[in-house]
């Protein structure tokens, strides 16, 4: 079977094209070379003056595991305002609730229809794994994967505190991707969900976790070293210390320097971005990090952009979200100690443009988007739900291409907090080319898909078309199709296939003694045997619809 | 697959899921009891010995003619409740657990103010006072003190220096808080009934309020108030509780006065709120409903019917339901048909006669059953695919 799509406008920047008019060939859900005559072409579409990219990934998005469910548990209201009987219920605004929560049979519609084909947890515990991958395979449509957490594990700390050589970090490391089947690691406020465990409300990147006298910069400085020796794709994922505090930027800007040179990925980016100039001692530290981004060539982002409305936070890290609790909105919120390997904290939010402070995070993520000089190096993401919820994507897009529409949504905001922020000096126009690099092709290669977020041939056939127009938000809310390994899945906006995606992960070789320490810790200070940590491709690929897919080096 | 070469298996009979366990050595007597269950059963058509294909049509037949059918009991795992959730969808069948009213006493403190908790291995590893309130927790989880309290070995605290506490509640088997060496716990008891007061006197201690009263449902206030002393002075202290201990009304306030004291007691020093207890599978059920549906599990254990499917693996004992309307029971070959029911289906046991999956009762852990013996049952999935593809 061979599916031509004709005339289409492509936009691949993986291969360097910029709305160039092209034909693309599928086979067996892969893009081929143009077919011999003598091959019959079962389908052509037609897709002249179509907007042609590569479907796309969200590379953090808290699709799945314990913190989201426990969310989807504690605010049954935000599904009440889920309107089934109206047909156009599923295309959200950015003031939607119920997609804060959604099901994990919404998520995987609500991606695919907006021309998602994959998303990535980014923060699944590991020794919740288990939860996280049956919800992303209750999760259909699109690809799934994850980063597993490090960092606040007492066994990781213990290493390092006993001074554990590099080797058997690493080790680790491997073990942990292997055994919880993610594809990177993350490590989330560096040793504070731990420090807060012994009572310490807060950690700087060189204030030492009292009970290990082992700092942030340490633990940071021997993760990124192990995914980078284990030859692991996606740089170490990091959610920094000082997560929405005042004056949290400094701390950002060090962090950048943590890892002497060895890629990080710094995530949500825009909570980790504010000064304490003004009178309200908060303010804008999107130029600094914008500019340390622009020079430190190993780092990359996502910025994790708040939009205005009700959502919920939900986090690994307790330390800051105990604290954020004095702010949950409705005023309810779960704290939670896990394991001896890390916490979460799921706290209620609403975004408001009347508020200085909300107002003025809308507008540094802004900032920090149009003054990141390398689409290749920063992600769009909204850290669904903690931001807002990812169906408010195509909202985020018009903001970034259209800066009137941009300018008139910032008069709407706060005056104290505009006059706060320099946005509208700002004159860049996101274009189509560097949102498909953002969403697709930076993405893909952050991660290390590389048969995903292309159209090149031998590339996995998720494709997603457009019709150009000027309201980007329009056109980013309802492709006209969607394929997906190959399949017709979204025509026009509705799901016509539903089909499960993959599992993708990353499986670095490791030395088998590593389960000796292991074991012992486990027997001895575990309430499960180390057997039923791991997780087995069986698991997940076992009712026949998920399938695992190894992208080790 | 012998019994008897199994030595690490997953026990489901509670909802702390030990995955220790050695079918035919175990000391605990719920897990003794769950290894040695027999699997022979035959389906049953209105108490009449039918084969698995009759009673599947039958099935099938009375779901057909349902308009307001519902999914009951639902003592299963995570693969039973997928199945389960399924057929609903293509039934328009309501789904409901038979823990309901024990899992929304603490479902409604989520809802209403959230909470601040903990799970096993921080309370085995941190936890240097542990109190627990209404419950000696050993009726529900057997091994809780063994595996927990009182391990060979934990990271930060010894198990002489651990402080036991158990707060009301009466008849309660206060003989496990005795620590290794013979620490004796401390045990002010009162009648179940009047947990709410002294939880909230509790909670006002803690915040640092004054009583002024010398005792509350016969406990000295000077004695609460020492408990008080101690979580404050604790640098980790663990508040539990079991939902099914809390049997009177509005329980969830009294879990409530619980988890706001933990919260309180987290302004200047570490605790986590635990609630224990669990059985057949009602946190799996719950959990998988809402990340399925979005939703939390159906508030009633028997929602309006005009037909019921009754799903029962793990506890046979268990009376079945009082209902006028149809019904159909799928599950353990041991049930007591004591009266008739129009259609009985016995199938393969989770963890027993087939693998499976469970979430533990303090959440976030998720454990792997395995089939540790042969059985010609099929297993609550495959029973579901065959009703669904006859309907």
């Amino acid at each position: 079977m061979i599916i031509l799509l004709k005339n289409g406008k492509v936009y691949d920047p993986a291969h360097g094209k910029d709305g160039v008019k092209q034909d693309i060939y599928i086979r067996d859900g892969r893009i081929i070379d143009k077919p011999a005559q003598t091959d019959h072409i079962d389908e052509t579409i037609d897709l002249n003056g179509k907007v042609v990219m590569a479907g796309a990934i969200d590379m953090h998005s808290h699709i799945g595991g314990g913190k989201v469910n426990i969310a989807r548990m504690m605010l049954p209201e935000y599904q009440e305002t889920l309107q089934y009987h109206e047909p156009e219920a599923h295309i959200c605004g950015p003031h939607c609730t119920h997609d804060a929560t959604p099901s994990t049979i919404n998520t995987g519609m609500r991606y695919i229809e907006m021309g998602y084909t994959a998303a990535f947890e980014p923060a699944i515990l590991a020794i919740n794994a288990r939860q996280a991958h049956l919800e992303m395979g209750d999760t259909p449509m699109i690809d799934k994967g994850g980063y597993a957490m490090l960092g606040n594990d007492d066994y990781f700390l213990r290493l390092l505190a006993n001074k554990a050589d590099q080797k058997t970090i690493n080790d680790y490391v491997a073990w942990t991707l292997n055994a919880t089947q993610t594809i990177g690691i993350k490590v989330v406020n560096p040793g504070g969900i731990n420090a807060f465990k012994f009572n310490q409300r807060r950690l700087d990147l060189d204030e030492n976790n009292t009970h290990y006298a082992v700092s942030p910069r340490q633990i940071l400085q021997s993760l990124s070293r192990a995914v980078h020796d284990l030859g692991v794709t996606k740089p170490l994922h990091v959610h920094c210390n000082n997560l929405g505090a005042a004056g949290n930027f400094q701390t950002t800007l060090d962090t950048m320097g943590a890892s002497d040179g060895v890629p990080m990925h710094l995530t949500h980016i825009q909570f980790h971005s504010y000064d304490t100039e003004g009178d309200k001692k908060f303010s804008s530290a999107a130029a600094k990090i914008a500019e340390g981004i622009n020079n430190n060539k190993h780092i990359t982002v996502d910025v994790g952009q708040i939009l205005f409305g009700q959502t919920v936070t939900a986090s690994g890290d307790t330390m800051m979200q105990h604290l954020n609790a004095n702010h949950a909105n409705p005023k309810k919120s779960v704290i939670m100690d896990i394991e001896c390997d890390g916490g979460c904290g799921v706290v209620p939010f609403k975004y408001r443009d009347e508020n200085y402070v909300n107002a003025l995070q809308w507008a540094i993520g802004l900032e920090i988007f149009l003054s990141v000089e390398d689409p290749w190096r920063i992600f769009l993401t909204t850290d669904h739900p903690n931001g807002a919820p990812f169906t408010s994507y195509p909202h985020l897009i018009r903001l970034l291409m259209d800066k009137s529409f941009r300018d008139d949504a910032f008069g709407q905001l706060n005056l104290d907090a505009q006059a706060m922020s320099n946005l509208t000096a700002i004159d860049r126009e996101y274009s189509l080319y560097e949102i498909a690099t953002m969403t697709r092709a930076g993405a893909a290669k952050l991660i290390g898909l590389r048969d995903r977020g292309h159209l090149g041939v031998g590339a996995a056939a998720d494709i997603t078309v457009y019709t150009e127009q000027a309201d980007k938000e329009a056109m980013f809310a309802k492709p006209n199709y969607v394929f997906k390994d190959g399949q017709l899945v979204v025509k026009d906006g509705d799901i016509v296939k539903v089909v499960w995606g993959k599992t993708h992960t990353a499986k670095p070789d490791y030395d088998q003694n590593v389960e000796k320490g292991l074991n012992e810790y486990f027997d001895q200070y575990h309430t499960i045997q180390l057997d039923n940590f791991k997780i087995s491709d069986d698991e997940i690929a076992a009712d026949g619809r998920n399938q695992v897919v190894s992208h080790t080096k | 697959m012998q019994t008897e070469s199994i030595t690490n298996t997953t026990c489901p009979a509670c909802g702390m899921l030990c995955d220790d366990v050695n079918p035919t050595k175990t000391t605990c007597a719920k897990s003794a009891a769950f290894f040695a269950q027999a699997n022979v059963a035959k389906p049953s058509i209105a108490g009449q010995t039918a084969t698995l294909e009759q009673a599947v049509k039958k099935a099938a037949e009375l779901l057909k003619q349902s308009t307001q059918p519902v999914i009951g009991g639902l003592s299963t795992d995570l693969t039973g409740f997928r199945a389960a959730y399924q057929l609903a969808g293509k039934t328009k069948a309501t789904l409901a657990h038979m823990n309901a009213v024990t899992t929304w006493r603490n479902t409604k403190v989520l809802q209403a103010t959230g909470w601040q908790t903990t799970t096993m291995t921080e309370v085995k590893n941190r936890a240097d006072v542990i109190v627990c309130i209404g419950t000696d927790i050993v009726k529900h989880n057997t091994r809780f003190f063994e595996r927990i309290v009182w391990p060979k070995k934990a990271l930060f605290v010894d198990n002489e220096d651990r402080d036991i506490v158990y707060l009301g509640g009466e008849g309660l088997d206060t003989s496990h808080g005795t620590s290794p060496k013979g620490k004796p716990a401390t045990v002010l008891p009162c009648d179940p009934a009047l947990l709410p007061e002294v939880t909230a006197a509790l909670h006002a201690l803690v915040a640092g309020k004054q009583l002024t009263v010398d005792s509350i449902a016969g406990i000295a206030v000077k004695d609460l108030a020492d408990v008080a002393e101690r979580l404050l002075a604790a640098k980790y202290a663990t508040l539990i509780w079991v939902a099914k201990d809390c049997d009177f009304p509005h329980a969830e306030l009294t879990i409530q006065q619980i988890t706001q004291t933990v919260v309180e007691l987290n302004k200047t020093t570490r605790a986590g709120a635990l609630a224990m207890g669990g059985s057949d599978g009602d946190t799996t059920v719950n959990y998988a409903h809402t990340w399925l549906s979005g939703l939390a599990i159906h508030e009633e254990v028997l929602p309006d019917h005009d037909a019921l499917l009754w799903v029962n693996s793990f506890s046979p004992d268990k009376a079945l339901p009082t209902t006028d309307a149809p019904l159909i029971v799928i599950g353990n070959p041991n049930i007591a048909l004591e009266k008739e029911v129009d259609v009985f289906i016995p199938i393969a046991t989770p963890g027993l006669d087939a693998p499976g999956t469970m979430i533990r009762v303090d959440s976030n852990v998720i454990l792997p059953l395995k089939q540790i013996r042969e059985t010609d049952l099929p297993t609550l999935g495959e029973v579901l695919a065959q009703v669904e593809a006859a309907l």
